[in-house]
Order: structure tokens, then C-alpha cells, then sequence
């Protein structure tokens, strides 16, 4: 029975070789995929991450976890991390603060013996509902996703995509998780798959706050490896949670499976009304 | 006993003992536990465990690391139960421990252990997939229903002694304050304690070859500047031995060299202005969502000033003072706790006036933390050892009447941010006691072929 060996828990900064090992990078010409997993981040590298970004981060924190797309020739990238889906979290509360399901509850019980503990910590969004794109980084020439009006032709081609064509090159990559206080979950992660002639990713936010709230949100992007298309599509779903457990159990589940299915994001996001969307493109493609 | 030994045996074996064994240890343990105070003593040494969560392999990692019970003391805060996937192995294992040596195993309650939220953790669904009913997890939660809030481990030593062969220099071996081993025993890096200033404090000198600033994981004091400033505003120096300037020990254990350490899931509450507040709750109930038993298993440190409500709208957070005020006022050394996730399996807080222990690594089989569990050693002095007792009794007769030491106006929930001075208090409050000599073992994930299950390898998923 191999043992690992001993490693120093207190070391902060990872090893370059180990940086690489836990990178996968797979060429699919003209575009360059890759990806990176590793363990949740120490404390050294989460204080300094919640100094950068101005808020306490989720209990499990893939900082050095990161899905990137990149078209060499042009210069042009797109990348998924944990720094950059918390920056679009919400900082100061002010887009109206979450309360668990029992906070009134709570609060009421507490008027008579706690007055004077009326402070909210740091009010932010600790739902880390981030509304979150990616990383963009333009072409050498200026040429980056643009807004589209979503006409024949513009949208993601899911039937190309339903196509069993093989898996070239597939992994799954958590960028952070926070149970919420064991009052849900809030889960950013990043899936890819890529085939000969296109590739799709998916970076979804699942959140779900029991007794109030579930909300999904969803950025896909894809690329044509032929045309050097890439298409970014976002969708905001959400709902109440009293609803979605409604429409579970309306489409003839038991209340057990309900329970399990509150958990599954692939189950529920289909049940939520999209609350916003946009659609980007950009053509890579020639002028060089 | 042979039948309890045998069910020990199957469940090491992480198999299920069925449903009649189940309701019957159960039972067994309720009689146990009805006995005990809500705050137990428990006499060093003693091996202080935090959130397990059904990872039932790590769990056997940590009996290898931290030593196989009886022969090892130990003392588990809590969160036996839920998002691992071994949650009634896990559970019923400790429990047949408990009963099989009740001297030798100490468990307190999570706030996983309730019937609200391991329906929605997952402890309800893997009984129902085991046993094809809700009735163990019915019997499970019962027990739950009497796991004590809290424990107070009583003469623990404030040195570590020399562990031979491994001390370099040994005249410095009585004066070393925290000692961090990997899990195989060697000596990862060890700390001096200070004696005149900033006693307590994590940045003193590491005396092997790790060079690493302990400040990056080990403890996160608030900023240095801020620690110093409030030392001197309270106590600069503590002076004599330790214990000699105090009037009596809330433990009644004269001549204790080391404060009392308190061991509790979650953390303080305002409601909780000394332990024996602690002792006068009426704990057989499930976990209710408000009050001092809510605090206690779900509240969090924070670096702020006095308490301070979570931006979430329910549980409370607190800051260094409360702590210090707290443990000044209990004659405590130390509080332990668990509750959070900490990547490197500790973290010491305020002036190492509170330690977080987390003791599931690789937390829901893909953090890939590091978990540790946390050693007091005994006072060799033969001062402190009292009999185990189950709370009720020897406690707090020492003089420690209720509200008599930290004065009247020391409710440390009336003042939030207004307590920061405390300069009225500290005349009144007894000085701080030194914490113990702690030793920590940090260990990592049980390895994957000893789980009996494949490595789980991604399958192609034509997601859209």
C-alpha cells in the first residue's frame, strides 16, 4: 500500500512541477484548451485573495484551479478561475441582501436578549451568486466577442452538439463551493468537452438557498475549429424555491427524490425561468 | 460485551450491523449519555478530534495516526454525520465506542447532528439506501438528542515533553508551547513559548529547519500592531507562575498549571456569559434554531470587534475580545472548536486564545486539505488529575459563583462594539491563564485503495 509522501501542509506557494502536472493542455488547431486541477487553497493564498476581492471567500476556494481557451495566432483567449467569478459578486449588498429561510425567526427570538447586537458584518452577497463571463482577453488586432442579436445562425448549434461525435478531450473543474452555513449550496464549475470540430464549455453558478431561492446561471461558449467561430451565450435562471419544488413534485416525483433532485442542477435548471440573457461572437478567423 | 465487540469489529470493517443491533445500541447509549452534564470533564491527556462528516476511512486514518481507542483518549466535537458517504458506519462506530469504553471517548454534538439538516446533508438518504426504512436514522437522531453541547478538559500541561530521539536541542524541550507533526510522527515545526510578552502568541521561534512564517496557516492573529496595542492595554506581562494570580479555577482543580480548555462545536453565544450558563440549558431536543444551544453549535470567530450578526440574517459572529473576556472570566486556557473548514486541518485565532480543529481531510473527497487532530499532553505534576467526572459533579465549587468574577456589568452581549476598551473589566476579571501545550498531528486523506471503491474516473458526459 503506497503512501503519499509526507507533504508540509504550511507551504503556500505550489511547486512549479506540481502547477504542471495538474495541467492538461490539448491542441485542437487553430485553438489550444486547457485545464488545471488542484487542492483548495491555504490560508496564506485565501487572505490574500479576500484582500484583493473585499470579501470573506466561500469555505472551499479552487483558487489555483483554471479551463482556458485560447487561438494562439491571434492572440485571443477566454479563461475560467476562481478570482474572476468572485470579483462579479456583489461586494457591498446594496443589490439587496439574502436571508436564510429562518432569519425572521432568528432575528425575533433575539430582540430581547441581544439589543445592541444589531450589526451586520460586512454585508455582501454570500450567496456568491456571481454573474460571471469568463476572463476575455482581445486579439492582438482589437478583435473580441461583440453583442449579437441572437438571429438564425448566431446562437449555439445544440443539434450539432446532441451528436455523438467522440470525445477528444473532457474534464470538470470546480472553482469554488460554499455550503452556505448548511443552508444550500453555491457552486461555481467549469465543464468542457471537446470534439473534432467543435468544442463546447459550460460554467455554471448553482445556488440554492433551502426555503427561499434557486438560481442557475449559465455561460456557454462555443467554438467551430473550422469557421474559428467562438460564441458566448449567458442565460440567468432563478426562481422561488417553494416553486421549483412544486414543479418537482408536479412532474411526479416522491418526496424523497425531490430532496435528492433539489441538489442536481441538471435537474432543476430546466424548471427555472431565464431572468436574463445575452449572446457574443467573435470570428477569429484569416487576416493575419 | 462479546456482542458489542463483535458489532466493533464488523463496523471497522465499515459494514452495517443490522437494525435490531442498531436500536439496541442505541438505546444502550442513551442511558449513557442521559448521564452526562451538558458540559462533561474530561482529564488530560486527551485527543481533541473536529468534523468528520462520514469519511469513514479517514476516520480509521486518524485512530492510526492519533492511536487506536481505548489506549488513546479521544474527544470528537461534533459533525460525525453527513455530506461523506460512510455517515452511519462513521457514526455507529464512535457510538459503540462510546459505550464499549465511556471513559475513553468523548462526543459532543454538531449542528449536523439534528434531524432538520441531515435530511437535507444526506446521513437520511444513506439510511434509508441501507436499511430500506427511516428507522435507524429515527434511533440515530434520539441519541443525537442527548450528545452533550460541550467539555472541559482539566490538566493538560503547558509543556510538551520531550519526545526522545527526535528533540535536537532538549534544553529546550520544556519550554516548547505547540509542536505540529505529520502522520508519521516526525516533527514538522515547533514553537517556543514566549515567557514575558505576547504569551500565547504563534510567532515565537521555530527551532527546526522549517522555515515557513507560522503566521501562513497555522494562526491568522489579527494584525500585529492591533494585538500589541490591546496587550498593553490589558495585561502586558503575566507575571509568577501560571495559576497564581488567579482567585480559583472554574474546574476546582487547585494547582492546574494550564486553564481549563472548553470544547465546543460551534463557538460562544451572548446568552453564555460563563460555562456553568452552559450547564443550566435544557439540551434533550432537537437543535432549535434559536437561543444559547443554537449559538453554541453554530456560531463563528470573526476578526471584529465584540458580536457582530452574519450578513446571512441568523448566527452570530465574535471577535478577539469576546473570546478573552470569555476565557479571562472562566479561567480557561484555551477554547477548542471545529465547524470550519481550515485547509491546514488548525487554525489558532486571537492570541491563540481559540483553535479551530478540522479532522476530514480531502472534505467531501475533493478539497484535497489536510486534517489534523489536536493532542493535550498530562500534567506531570500530579496536581490536576481528578477523577472523570460526567459535569454534575466538582463543578465549579471553587468559588466560581455565577456572575460573581466577571462583575456585574460584564454581560458580554450588552456592549457589541462598545466592549472593545474592556478596560473595566480586566480589574475585575481574574488574568489570563496560559493555554496548554498543544501538539497537532496533521494527516491527509486515507489512501484511495483502501476505500474498496475505484477511483472515480470522469465519465464522457455530452452535457449541453
Amino acid at each position: 500500500m503506497d503512501r503519499p509522501p509526507p507533504i508540509n501542509p504550511f507551504s503556500s506557494t505550489i511547486p512549479p512541477s506540481t502547477i504542471t502536472l495538474a495541467t492538461r493542455t490539448h491542441t485542437q488547431p487553430p485553438f489550444q484548451i486547457t485545464s488545471r486541477k488542484l487542492p483548495i487553497l491555504k490560508a496564506g493564498p485565501i487572505e490574500a485573495m479576500s484582500s484583493r476581492l473585499g470579501i470573506p471567500l466561500p469555505e472551499m476556494i479552487f483558487g489555483d484551479n483554471l479551463v482556458s481557451v485560447t487561438h494562439p495566432s491571434s492572440g485571443w483567449s477566454i479563461s475560467f478561475g476562481a478570482e474572476g467569478a468572485l470579483d462579479t459578486v456583489d461586494k457591498t449588498g446594496e443589490g439587496g441582501m439574502l436571508r436564510v429561510a429562518y432569519a425572521r425567526e432568528w432575528s425575533s427570538s433575539r430582540e430581547k436578549t441581544s439589543a445592541g447586537i444589531s450589526e451586520v458584518v460586512r454585508p455582501f452577497d454570500w450567496s456568491y451568486s456571481a454573474a460571471y463571463k469568463g476572463d476575455e482577453v482581445k486579439a492582438g488586432d482589437g478583435r473580441g466577442l461583440e453583442e449579437r442579436q441572437g438571429g438564425e445562425g448566431e446562437g449555439i448549434p445544440v443539434e450539432l452538439l446532441k451528436r455523438r461525435d467522440p470525445i477528444l478531450f473532457a474534464d470538470e473543474v470546480v472553482l469554488y463551493e460554499s455550503e452556505l452555513d448548511d443552508n444550500g449550496i453555491s457552486v461555481m464549475s467549469v465543464k468542457v468537452r471537446v470534439m473534432e470540430q467543435r468544442m463546447l464549455l459550460l460554467c455554471r453558478l448553482f445556488m440554492r438557498l433551502d426555503g427561499v431561492v434557486v438560481r442557475v446561471r449559465d455561460t456557454r461558449v462555443y467554438v467551430d475549429f473550422t469557421k474559428e467561430m467562438v460564441v458566448r451565450e449567458y442565460a440567468a435562471r432563478e426562481d422561488k424555491f417553494d416553486n421549483v419544488k412544486r414543479n418537482l413534485y408536479m412532474s411526479g416525483m416522491m418526496p424523497d427524490a425531490i430532496t435528492i433532485a433539489l441538489r442536481d442542477s441538471n435537474q432543476v435548471a430546466n424548471l427555472l425561468p431565464v431572468v436574463g440573457h445575452s449572446l457574443e461572437s467573435v470570428c477569429l478567423a484569416g487576416k493575419s | 460485551m462479546s456482542d458489542l465487540d463483535r458489532a466493533i469489529a464488523q463496523l471497522r470493517a465499515c459494514r452495517p450491523i443490522p437494525e435490531a443491533e442498531v436500536r439496541e445500541l442505541c438505546h444502550k447509549a442513551r442511558e449513557l449519555l442521559i448521564e452526562e452534564g451538558n458540559v462533561v470533564t474530561v482529564n488530560a491527556p486527551v485527543t481533541i478530534c473536529g468534523d468528520i462528516h462520514g469519511q469513514f476511512h479517514d476516520l480509521m486514518e486518524l485512530f492510526r495516526v492519533g492511536g487506536d481507542v481505548p489506549d488513546t483518549n479521544y474527544l470528537f466535537m461534533g459533525d460525525f454525520v453527513d455530506r461523506g458517504f460512510y455517515s452511519l458506519e462513521t457514526f455507529l462506530l464512535l457510538l459503540c465506542l462510546k459505550v464499549r469504553y465511556p471513559d475513553r471517548m468523548t462526543l459532543i454534538r454538531g449542528n449536523h447532528e439534528s434531524r432538520q439538516i441531515t435530511t437535507v446533508y444526506g446521513f437520511y438518504d444513506e439510511c434509508l439506501r441501507k436499511y430500506g426504512s427511516a428507522n435507524v436514522w429515527r434511533y440515530c437522531c434520539d441519541v443525537f438528542d442527548y450528545l452533550a453541547l460541550g467539555a472541559i478538559v482539566l490538566g493538560a500541561s503547558n509543556t510538551l515533553p520531550s519526545t526522545s530521539g527526535q528533540t535536537e536541542s532538549s534544553a529546550n524541550s520544556d519550554e516548547v508551547e505547540i509542536e505540529v507533526h505529520n502522520s508519521d510522527g516526525q516533527i514538522i515545526s515547533r514553537f517556543l513559548r514566549q515567557k514575558d510578552v505576547d504569551r500565547g502568541r504563534i510567532n515565537s521561534t521555530p527551532t527546526n529547519g522549517n522555515s515557513t512564517p507560522v503566521t501562513n496557516g497555522a494562526t491568522s492573529s489579527p494584525s500585529p500592531t492591533r494585538t500589541a496595542a490591546k496587550n498593553n492595554n490589558r495585561t502586558p506581562t503575566l507575571t509568577g507562575p501560571p495559576g497564581s494570580g488567579a482567585s480559583s479555577s472554574s474546574a476546582g482543580s487547585v494547582g492546574n498549571p494550564s486553564g481549563a480548555v472548553l470544547c465546543v462545536h460551534g463557538g460562544l453565544s451572548p446568552l453564555i456569559e460563563n460555562v456553568d450558563k452552559i450547564r443550566l440549558l435544557d439540551r434533550k431536543q432537537e437543535v432549535p434554531h434559536e437561543g444559547a444551544m443554537c449559538d453554541l453549535l453554530w456560531s463563528d470567530p470573526d476578526e471584529i470587534d465584540g458580536w457582530g450578526l452574519s450578513p446571512r440574517g441568523a448566527g452570530f459572529l465574535f471577535g478577539a475580545d469576546i473570546v478573552q473576556v470569555f476565557n479571562r472570566r472562566n479561567n480557561l486556557g484555551l477554547i477548542a472548536r471545529a465547524h470550519q473548514l481550515v485547509m491546514e486541518g488548525f487554525k489558532e485565532m486571537f492570541d491563540a486564545s481559540i483553535v479551530t480543529v478540522w479532522s476530514a481531510p480531502n472534505y467531501c473527497y475533493r478539497c484535497g486539505n489536510v486534517a489534523a487532530l489536536l493532542e493535550l499532553t498530562e500534567d506531570e505534576s500530579g496536581m490536576g488529575v481528578l477523577a472523570r467526572s460526567n459535569g454534575e459533579v466538582n463543578r465549579s465549587d471553587g468559588g466560581m459563583g455565577t456572575g460573581g468574577v466577571g462583575g456585574g456589568g460584564g454581560r458580554p452581549g450588552g456592549g457589541g462594539a462598545g466592549q472593545r476598551g474592556g478596560g473595566l473589566l480586566d480589574d475585575d476579571l481574574p488574568p489570563r491563564r496560559p493555554g496548554p501545550a498543544r501538539r497537532y498531528r496533521v494527516f491527509q486523506a486515507a489512501p484511495q485503495d483502501s476505500r474498496g471503491m475505484p477511483a472515480k474516473k470522469p465519465v464522457a458526459d455530452y452535457f449541453l
